[in-house]
């Protein structure tokens, strides 16, 4: 398959697709592109910031609020977590009641003999995955 | 109030009410299999109000796993000693065991064994999801 990229410093930002059919990569990149364009408002101590979907590691529920993780920081946004997890689509995945996970800030999941499935995230935040919600991740890392 | 504290209250309240549910589906196959029920008025508010305590302690121990700063021998002597605890003071309250030292005992062995093979087979399934969900994301 052939690869085109043309940079435009000035332009407006598209991607457009060629293909024969609708296929799981088509699907896939309208997925990327959808969630590159979302912009979600995080308010810290100071300053109000634009975070893209990129930027955010997870966002999980604490005092009532809910936050999004970034690689350094963590700000409140004003969406509640059902909002994200059907804004944000296929590539974050809630691994329990309190967090939605974007699954490439996943470093590796963790088990131990307390029969508890911990998720490291890169950005070194650790959360578990509840029961009820193992069944969702396995479908949306693809192993089911 | 203490978040695991509250995560404890918060599973035992949403699923303690399992417990007389699974305790009156009991009553009713035995019943329909033909054996003779016949409880008393106490017995019966004494049979819900333990089973609801059994149900609510067992949802809510497994809070006792995710509490970071405990030692894992730590959270599963405490989960296995609340388990244990629970399940001894609702088999003898509802006579369900004898009040006899060689019947408990006997209740003692089971419930440890059975406690042994459930956590082993858990293990092995989270080992297994956990090394199956690592392979996928090196890829």
């Amino acid at each position: 398959m052939k690869f085109t990229l043309h940079i435009v410093p000035d332009g407006e930002e598209e991607v457009i697709v060629y293909a024969k059919e609708k296929s799981a990569l088509c699907e896939k990149i309208r997925q990327t592109c959808e969630e590159f364009s979302l912009e979600i408002v995080g308010y810290g101590e100071k300053e109000a910031v634009k975070l893209s979907a990129e930027e955010i590691v997870c966002f999980t529920v604490e005092t009532g609020k809910v936050w999004a993780r970034t690689e350094k920081e963590i700000y409140a946004v004003k969406q509640r977590l059902y909002v994200l997890e059907e804004m944000l689509g296929e590539g974050f995945v809630k691994i329990n009641q309190s967090c939605l996970a974007r699954i490439s800030a996943i470093r590796k999941f963790e088990y131990s003999f307390s029969c508890a499935l911990k998720v490291v995230f890169k950005n070194g935040y650790t959360d578990y995955v509840s029961r009820r919600c193992i069944k969702t991740v396995k479908e949306r890392v693809g192993i089911v | 109030m203490n978040q695991y504290l509250k995560a404890f209250f918060h599973r035992g309240l949403v699923f303690g009410g399992f417990g007389p549910i699974v305790t009156g589906i009991v009553l009713a196959i035995i019943a329909w299999s033909g054996v003779s029920v016949s409880l008393s008025a106490l017995e019966i508010l004494v049979m819900v109000i333990s089973t609801y305590l059994l149900a609510f302690v067992h949802a809510g121990a497994s809070v006792f796993n995710q509490i970071e700063h405990w030692h894992i021998s730590k959270s599963l002597a405490c989960h296995f000693a609340s388990l244990y605890t629970v399940y001894s003071l609702c088999y003898l309250v509802n006579a369900w065991i004898p009040f006899h030292l060689t019947a408990f005992l006997i209740f003692s062995g089971v419930f440890a064994v059975s406690y042994l093979i459930v956590w082993l087979a858990v293990y092995i399934s989270i080992k297994r999801i956990s090394e199956k969900l690592n392979k996928k994301i090196e890829q």
